[in-house]
Parts: structure tokens; C-alpha cells; sequence
């Protein structure tokens, strides 16, 4: 209970003023295209040069834990993922946004990353000892079958086709081949100059996510009918909360999802929301209705986020090890101030290392009440004519993919991807399965390499990747997994073919 | 070529064309980017952030220094993109990190080269270690070596990628003991390369000073040689060089940090550019800030850079030929 | 009238096959380039994608391909002006005009081209273009002002 001692450092003028401004400006940057939370936290380290250490960690805490949920509002408005995390929000949270329903998801999702957030930060401050030994438990060969685990995913996270979801799965996976191979550096798959960089994961996802939606604004021409507002319904916050409260599947599932994947080293947040949300889905009794705007989808995925928040901190904090690359940045943060993360931080500066804790605990509060006022005013940006969305979300696109890399490659490969997303949909294909892809591939593939060196020098691959209890539990799980898809995608397709499900209607003008 | 290289190449001359004649007497009057090879929060980019933060006053450049990351096999993509495609306006500038690129031009199958380059000011080094968890059997150099000698190929040692400082510093191990390792590379850089010899899925690992001091520090790994000339008085003199033990490794993998141009920058930029930066590196806030995160200053400037460049590429191309 | 259609069994055949002859291909290069190692991984991820890549193509030629609504000539011919308008942008606008004035342009170009008001619409003008510069000035401050992103400066700005 140490920590409560050091709640009234977060609560000291100065602070409490950092704390609010990290939470806006979070907020802000999150919700801005292309701009992930490692490159936000990254943005705000030389502000803290000036700062003692537990002002510049307050700063940077509550912008870590508000740029994960800022990442909602332009997944769920404008189905531009505003980071990596939120791609799965954006399935079901745009669909609601469509349906006038922008404040209700937003609410949610704020709500829900809160209830995540918080539970993941109280997880940090109680069982941090016992987790840091759980996030040094997986090794290459646990990492390779974990991913592989995902990608088997991959075939379910398609409710329409087993087979096209597989195949978006594996396109994804080629695609993240391209360019130079990490390990090797050998080239691969490199037909022009533009690729020789590789294809940068931002510019990927933003290309299939946007584009798609602005060409089907385009699709509708110049008609009177496309600039008929939508009615955004108001949504009060009782509701919402009243709603939250009764989603108690979706929320346990997501959180425990968050938490999990979050104190994996080097898998980190970018797969939660979509595990998260495939489990959510297949666990629910409304099992059709994700993707169509079911609420659950975003709640879950939102919990998942910001669970994974406080855990992925727990390899930084007690072993100085970087578990993702925005706690790497915040390594980089604590090290100017010359504290040294690691097994005795919490004895050498408890009072830097429970104010930083706290701020990401109170951090969590405030986003949640900053995020639901300015959920019911975003969500007014439905209301905006579909030719003043499709020119905003084209030129935010090519601003957010240029501002990862100052690339024009990069705006050019979010072109091409997203004009062929938008062809393949029409025919069954989907961007779940592709994005997932493209994350898990260099996973897999690099703990493959690496775990096949290590067993060369050691007993050989055989007992060094089905060997131990964690890889043939993990094997386990993907047997199921691949069974499940199987037994509910092609000897149940029948009812599912006979009846598909109207996601992308044309219209067709007579 | 084609019809969008073209266009493109029209639009790059048309943009160039116009700045760079306005350049020369009041450079730099908007913010310069430089170009970091490696992914945000690994130790280059840390640096290379704190370095950098005192840019814009007016003692120093007046501008602002902004820090683009463009990783990619250990470095190759973003130093591919600046030799290609960087303006050579003095707006764009780059971290260069030794002996990783040199050593990559030499390995081949990369658009740089040691001429592709400008020099302008290093700011660091960061000498390479060798480690092992702080459960490992081996407690001196000797012991590891041994081992080595014992099983050939079967001492698995984990470093941040192939080509890199930790790679050519195992290289010249494995001469000059005359031993035989396994090298993994890891995808994440450094810090991966850590997590995996406290985790345990490799015996040993070689890394950075800087990184290796802090996981000293907390007990989490043992530090059992350094690949340097002498030993790092500052940040753990108890630690011998591997020379010391009688394995002939001198200084060529120490990780060497600074700023570089492209070929063809205007002589009147790099001429400020070589006159500010240094002594921007040299602001005593940055040496402190440097320092708290364990990492050692060693200011040059331009023409001592292109000194130790010449002398590393030599070296490289020694330890590389076997191959 | 929104009618949801699917699409009919040629037009499954033409992504169809487009990712078969794409999994063909990645087959192909994954097992002939060099060095062999870098390419083991590219080769188990090529032959998963062949063999799917097949299924679903024999799927599509035994009309068995239900999903998805397919593309019909209305919409995809509304697409073409908008997409010309990205197009240009990208490959040239951006970089000769400077990112802000491209886009502003682009912005504005888009906007006029799907408003259902009249062109001959003075009003209509006026609004369009106020739009497309306050949001291109939202935009400036983001990342120009806030970011520090260094775009190209072309011709204006």
C-alpha cells in the first residue's frame, strides 16, 4: 500500500497542471493519424529535459495512457485507425458512428479503456514481482507459436469467408516481407526503389482503412442524397455507463486479453484489440452482430488497449527491459533524469517511481472524463457532407503516412494498398485478417529464424520447439483454434454463404 | 526510366533548385531534420534526442533539430534512403553509427559508401561487452572462452543484428581466440538482444556499455570483458579489456555516434554545420544528460571523424574478408 | 433505393485469379532467389498462399463465391474523378506545389467535384473554398506548427 502515500505528489499544483495537459494533448495526438503513441511519447521527451524526473514521468505517463484511447476517436469517426492499437475499434465503432451512434461508441470506448486502464495499472502496482518473471518466460520458440497462435486467428477474425479471410491473412504476411530482411539483410521482394524500405505498417493500415472508405463516398457521385446529413443521436452519460456496466462479458474478456498480451515483450499492444476482440466475439451469443456496429466489438477492443498499458511496463520497471517501443521511449525518459529502471527502482526512488505510477492511474480517470466531453462534439462530425469527409480523410491520410517517415514512398504505398483493399472487399476479402498479417509475420519469422539457430547449437529443432509444457500448450491452443474456425466456418458454412451479410451494399441506381 | 521517376525527379529538381541558391548566407532559417537509422527509444535515437535539444538557440544552430526514424535491417534502409534521396541542402541530416555502416558498405549489397558521406561531428561512443546472465557459469572471459574451445559452435551469443558493432566485435573474438560461436542476431535491436541473455535463451550476449552498465547496476547480468582499448574508468572500471586477457580486440567495434550530410551539400553549410555542431555537443547540459543515461561523451570534429572513418574502413575490411 | 447485391461468378473470377497469379509468383521468386536462407520463411508463407490461393479459385469457377458485392459500372465510374484527383496528387501535386498548396487544392477539387449544389452557385463557391482553407489550416497547425513535420516546400508552399 506504499503507493498512497505518494498520491498527493500527482495532486501538487504543478503537477496536477502536467497531468491535465499530458491528458488533452494525448488525447489530441492520438487522435491524429499516423501518430502512434511511441512517436507521441517520443515527441514530449525533450519537454521533460527541463523537468525534475517526476514532473517530465507525470507528462509523459498521462500521454502514453490518453494517446492509446485518443487513438478511438478517429478509428471510430472517421475509420482512420489512429494507431495500430485501434483497428479493431474501427470495425465495429465506425459502423456505429455511421449509424449516428459516434457519441455512444465514443463514450464507450472511453469507458471501457478507463475500466482497462485502470485494472491494468492496479495490476502493476500489486503483482509486479510475480509478473516479471512471466514476461521472461517466453523464449524464441513460445514467441514463434504465439504468433503463429495469431495467425490462426487470423482465419476466424473473417465472419464471411474462411478461405478469403485466410488468404488476406497470408497476402498480409507476404507484404511485410517486402523490403530487407532484419536478420539476414538480404533483399526481398523488392520490384522498385519505393519498396526498398519495406512497407511502413502506419502507412499500410491507414491506406487500407481509409481509402476503401473514401472511394465508397466517391461511389455515390454527385448525388443529393450522400450530402443528407446523418441524425447524430445524443447519448447521455448515465446510459452509457448504465450500458458498460451490463457488458461485463466483453470488458472481463478484453481486459484479461490486454493484460496478457501486454506482458509479452516485443508483441505489445498492436495485436490486443484484435485478439481481444476475435475471443469476444466467438465467446458471444451475438456472435453475427460484430462488425455490423455491435457494441461489444468496441468495448472490448477498447478494454484490451488500455489493459495492456500498465502491464507492458512491467519488463522496463523491474528489469530495465524495454517490453514495446513506447517503453522503450519511456526508458529513454527515466534515463535523462539518470534513474535507472530495474529490480531496486522501487527502493533507490520509490517517490519518481509510485508518482509515475499514480499519474497513469488518475492519468486513466481523466481521460475517461476529458474523452466523454469531447465525445458528444466529435460525434458531430457525422454530420459534416460526405464529399467534405472523403476530401478530409484523403488529405489527413496522406498527412498522417508522410509525417511517420517524411517518406512520399510511404504515401505512395498507402495509395496502391488502399485502392486494391477497396477492389477486394467488394469481392469477400477483408483488412482484419490482412493488418493482423502484416504485425505478426515479422514476429513470426524472426523468432523462427532465431529459435532455429539457438537449436542448432543446441539439441536440434525438434526438442527445442515442441519440447517443454509452454510449447505444447501453446500447440495445443492453436490446434483448437485452427479445429473451432474449421468446425464453425466449412461445416457450418452453408447457412452463413446462403445468407450474406450486406456489409458493403452498392448501390445500384436503376 | 519511367514515366513517375521522371516526374518525380522534375518535381525533386524543381524543389531543390529554388531553396538552395537562398541557402548559403542565411542557413539554416527553418528546422533541420536528421534521420535516425533505428527505431524510436533505441539507445541512437535516445541520443541522438538529447544531443540535438539545445539546437535551437541561438548560441547554437538558431533552428530546431527534428528526429525522423527510418529503421530497417540494422540500419541499411534509412542510410539507403538518405544516400538516394535526401536533399543535399543541409536540411536533412543523418546519424551515422561505426563501424554499422562502413561495415555494411564493405559486406555490400547497400547504395553507400564511405564517399556517399559528409562528417560532420561525433558525439559518442559506446564500446561493446561481453555478458552473461547473472545466473551464467562463466564469471571471467577466460571461463567463456574455455567453454568456447570445449564446444565448438555451441555457445549461442545474442547481439543486435548482423553487421553491427556487437557482430564485428564477435567476429574479431572468434579470430583472434580462434573460437568458434554462435551468433543469433535479434529483430529488436539492442534491447531485445538484452532480454534474451537474462531470459536465458542465449548463454551469453554482446552489447552496448551503456545498456550493459544499467543491467550491471541492478544485478541482472554479469559484465565479463570489454571490446575497447581501455577500460571504462567511468562506468565500470573493474572491468578488464579483452585485451588485457590476451584476446587481441582493439577499438574497431565501438559504436561510434554522430551527425553526417549528404555528398554534395553546399561547402558553406557544412562549414557551419561543422562549426556549430560540435560545440553544441559540447553544452554541458547535453554531456550531463548524456552521462545520466550511462553513456560516454567523445566529441570530435569533422576532420577527426574523417580520420577515424578512413582507419575503421581499413580495419572492417581485415576482419570482414574471412567470410 | 439500397438493394445489396452479390456479385456474379466472372466478376469472382477476376480477383480470383489475380491472387493466384499473385501466389503463383511469390511461389516462384521465393524459391528461386538468393541467398536461400532469407528466403525459408517467404517459402512456407508462399506455399499457404498458393494452395488457398487455389481453393478459392476453384470456389470462384464453381460459382460456390458468394461474398461480397462485386463492382458495378455506376459507382466505379463516380469513383474515377475523385481518384484522378488523389492520383495527382500523390505522383506530383505534393511535391511541385508545396504539401500545403497541393492539398489545399486537392481538397477543394474534391469538394467541388461530389457537391450536389451548382457550380454556376456563387454561394456554393464561397463556402467550398472558406471550407477547404479553414481545414487546411487545422491541418497547418497540426503538423506544420505542432509536429514540426518537414514537407516539401515546391513551387509555393
Amino acid at each position: 500500500m506504499e503507493f498512497i502515500a505518494y498520491f498527493g505528489n500527482v495532486f501538487e499544483p504543478t503537477a496536477f497542471l502536467l497531468l491535465l495537459g499530458g491528458t488533452i494533448g494525448g488525447l489530441i495526438l492520438g487522435a491524429t493519424p499516423g501518430l502512434s503513441p511511441t512517436m507521441a511519447v517520443a515527441l514530449l521527451i525533450p519537454f521533460t529535459f527541463q523537468m525534475t524526473a517526476a514532473h517530465g514521468l507525470i507528462l509523459l505517463g498521462a500521454a502514453y495512457t490518453s494517446t492509446v484511447a485518443g487513438g478511438a476517436v478517429s478509428a471510430v469517426l472517421l475509420k482512420i485507425p489512429g494507431a495500430p492499437a485501434n483497428v479493431a475499434t474501427s470495425l465495429d465503432g465506425y459502423e456505429m458512428a455511421k449509424r449516428g451512434e459516434g457519441a455512444r461508441a465514443l463514450h464507450l470506448s472511453f469507458l471501457s479503456s478507463g475500466v482497462g486502464g485502470v485494472l491494468g495499472v492496479l495490476l502493476l502496482i500489486f503483482l509486479t514481482p510475480l509478473l516479471s518473471r512471466w514476461a521472461l518466460a517466453f523464449g524464441p520458440s513460445h514467441l514463434f507459436w504465439l504468433a503463429i497462435l495469431g495467425v490462426t486467428v487470423i482465419g476466424s477474425l473473417d465472419s464471411r469467408s474462411f478461405v478469403k479471410g485466410l488468404l488476406s491473412g497470408c497476402l498480409g504476411l507476404w507484404l511485410a516481407m517486402i523490403g530487407y530482411d532484419d536478420i539476414q539483410g538480404a533483399q526481398r521482394f523488392i520490384f522498385t526503389d519505393s519498396l526498398a524500405g519495406g512497407i511502413n505498417f502506419i502507412a499500410a493500415m491507414l491506406g487500407i482503412f481509409a481509402v476503401p472508405q473514401v472511394l465508397d463516398m466517391f461511389a455515390k457521385g454527385r448525388s443529393t442524397a450522400a450530402v443528407v446529413s446523418i441524425k447524430v443521436s445524443p447519448q447521455s452519460v448515465g446510459d452509457s455507463m448504465r450500458e458498460i456496466g451490463r457488458s461485463g462479458r466483453a470488458l472481463s474478456i478484453g481486459t484479461v486479453i490486454g493484460v496478457i498480451v501486454g506482458l509479452i515483450p516485443g508483441v505489445g499492444g498492436q495485436i490486443a484489440g484484435l485478439v481481444a476482440y476475435d475471443q469476444t466475439r466467438k465467446m458471444s451469443p451475438h456472435r453475427r452482430k460484430f462488425g455490423t456496429g455491435h457494441s461489444e466489438g468496441v468495448i472490448a477492443a477498447e478494454a484490451a488497449n488500455n489493459a495492456m498499458v500498465g502491464p507492458s511496463l512491467v519488463p522496463l520497471l523491474t528489469l530495465s527491459i524495454p517490453g514495446s517501443p513506447t517503453a522503450a521511449v519511456l526508458l529513454g525518459g527515466l534515463l535523462i533524469h539518470g534513474i535507472f529502471p530495474g529490480s531496486d527502482l522501487f527502493d533507490n526512488h520509490p517517490d519518481v517511481a509510485w508518482t509515475f505510477i499514480n499519474s497513469m492511474l488518475i492519468g486513466q480517470i481523466m481521460m475517461v472524463i476529458f474523452g466523454i466531453m469531447i465525445a458528444s462534439w466529435a460525434a458531430k462530425i457525422a454530420r459534416a457532407p460526405q464529399p467534405v469527409m472523403a476530401a478530409a480523410v484523403v488529405i489527413l491520410a496522406i498527412f498522417g503516412t508522410y509525417s511517420v517517415q517524411q517518406s512520399m514512398d510511404d504515401v505512395l504505398i498507402m495509395l496502391v494498398l488502399g485502392v486494391g483493399m477497396y477492389f477486394f472487399e467488394k469481392f469477400g476479402f477483408s483488412a482484419a485478417p490482412l493488418v493482423l498479417g502484416l504485425i505478426l509475420g515479422p514476429i513470426a519469422e524472426a523468432n523462427f529464424i532465431q529459435g532455429a539457430m539457438i537449436a542448432e547449437a543446441g539439441d536440434g529443432a525438434l526438442p527445442y520447439f515442441f519440447g517443454g509444457v509452454m510449447n505444447l500448450f501453446l500447440i495445443v491452443l492453436i490446434v483448437a483454434s485452427v479445429g473451432y474456425s474449421f468446425w464453425s466456418n466449412v461445416v457450418h458454412a452453408r447457412d452463413r454463404t446462403e445468407a450474406p451479410r450486406p456489409d458493403n451494399p452498392i448501390e445500384v441506381t436503376p | 526510366m519511367n514515366a513517375r521517376t521522371t516526374l518525380l525527379s522534375l518535381a525533386a529538381g524543381a524543389m531543390l533548385a529554388w531553396p538552395v541558391a537562398a541557402v548559403a548566407q542565411d542557413y539554416p532559417d527553418r528546422p533541420v531534420s536528421v534521420m535516425v537509422s533505428y527505431g524510436a527509444g533505441g539507445a541512437t535515437d535516445f541520443q541522438a534526442r538529447v544531443v540535438t535539444m539545445v539546437s535551437g538557440e541561438e548560441d547554437y544552430l538558431g533552428q530546431s533539430m527534428v528526429i525522423v526514424n527510418k529503421p530497417g535491417a540494422g540500419g541499411r534502409v534509412g542510410w539507403n534512403w538518405f544516400v538516394r534521396q535526401a536533399p543535399a541542402d543541409g536540411y536533412t541530416l543523418a546519424v551515422y553509427n561505426m563501424p554499422h555502416f562502413l561495415a555494411q558498405a564493405v559486406e555490400g549489397g547497400v547504395q553507400f559508401d564511405i564517399d556517399s558521406f559528409e562528417p560532420i561531428a561525433n558525439w559518442g561512443a559506446d564500446p561493446a561487452v561481453v555478458i552473461v546472465g547473472k545466473d551464467s557459469p562463466f564469471n571471467t572471459i577466460e571461463e567463456f572462452v574455455t567453454y568456447a574451445k570445449e564446444n565448438p559452435g555451441k555457445l549461442t551469443v545474442s547481439g543486435a543484428g548482423l553487421f553491427v558493432g556487437h557482430h564485428i566485435a564477435l567476429l574479431q573474438m572468434e579470430q583472434a581466440a580462434d573460437i568458434d560461436l554462435a551468433y543469433i542476431p535479434s529483430q529488436g535491436g539492442g534491447s531485445a538482444a538484452m532480454t534474451a541473455v537474462i531470459a536465458g535463451n542465449v548463454m551469453a550476449g554482446i552489447n552496448n556499455l551503456s545498456d550493459a552498465y544499467r543491467g550491471m547496476k541492478a544485478g541482472d547480468i554479469k559484465v565479463l570483458a570489454v571490446a575497447d582499448l581501455e577500460r571504462s574508468a567511468e562506468f565500470m572500471p573493474d572491468v578488464p579489456t579483452l585485451m588485457e586477457r590476451g584476446i587481441d580486440v582493439d577499438d574497431t567495434s565501438v559504436n561510434f555516434r554522430g551527425l553526417m550530410a549528404p555528398k554534395g551539400t553546399p561547402p558553406e553549410v557544412i562549414e557551419v554545420l561543422a562549426e556549430k555542431v560540435p560545440a553544441m555537443f559540447n553544452e554541458p547540459r547535453v554531456a550531463e544528460q548524456l552521462k545520466a543515461g550511462g553513456a560516454e561523451v567523445r566529441v570530435m570534429g569533422r576532420d577527426e571523424v574523417r580520420e577515424m572513418w578512413d582507419a575503421s574502413r581499413g580495419e572492417l575490411e581485415k576482419v570482414l574478408e574471412g567470410l | 433505393m439500397t438493394t445489396t447485391t452479390t456479385a456474379n461468378r466472372m466478376q469472382h473470377l477476376v480477383p480470383a485469379s489475380a491472387v493466384l497469379a499473385l501466389a503463383a509468383g511469390v511461389t516462384f521468386l521465393s524459391f528461386t532467389q538468393e541467398p536461400a536462407e532469407a528466403f525459408l520463411f517467404p517459402r512456407v508463407i508462399a506455399v499457404a498462399m498458393l494452395v488457398l490461393a487455389v481453393w478459392n479459385f476453384a470456389r470462384a469457377a464453381l460459382g460456390l463465391a458468394r461474398v461480397g458485392s462485386g463492382v458495378s459500372l455506376r459507382p466505379f465510374l463516380n469513383i474515377l474523378p475523385g481518384l484522378a484527383v488523389v492520383v495527382a496528387l500523390i505522383f506530383a501535386g505534393l511535391t511541385l506545389l508545396g504539401f500545403y498548396a497541393a492539398s489545399f487544392l486537392g481538397f477543394l477539387a474534391i469538394y467541388t467535384i461530389y457537391d450536389p449544389v451548382p457550380l454556376t452557385h456563387g454561394g456554393g463557391w464561397l463556402r467550398r473554398i472558406a471550407v477547404s482553407a479553414a481545414f487546411m489550416m487545422v491541418i497547418y497547425a497540426l503538423f506544420a506548427r505542432l509536429l514540426q513535420v518537414q514537407t516539401p516546400q515546391g513551387l509555393l508552399f
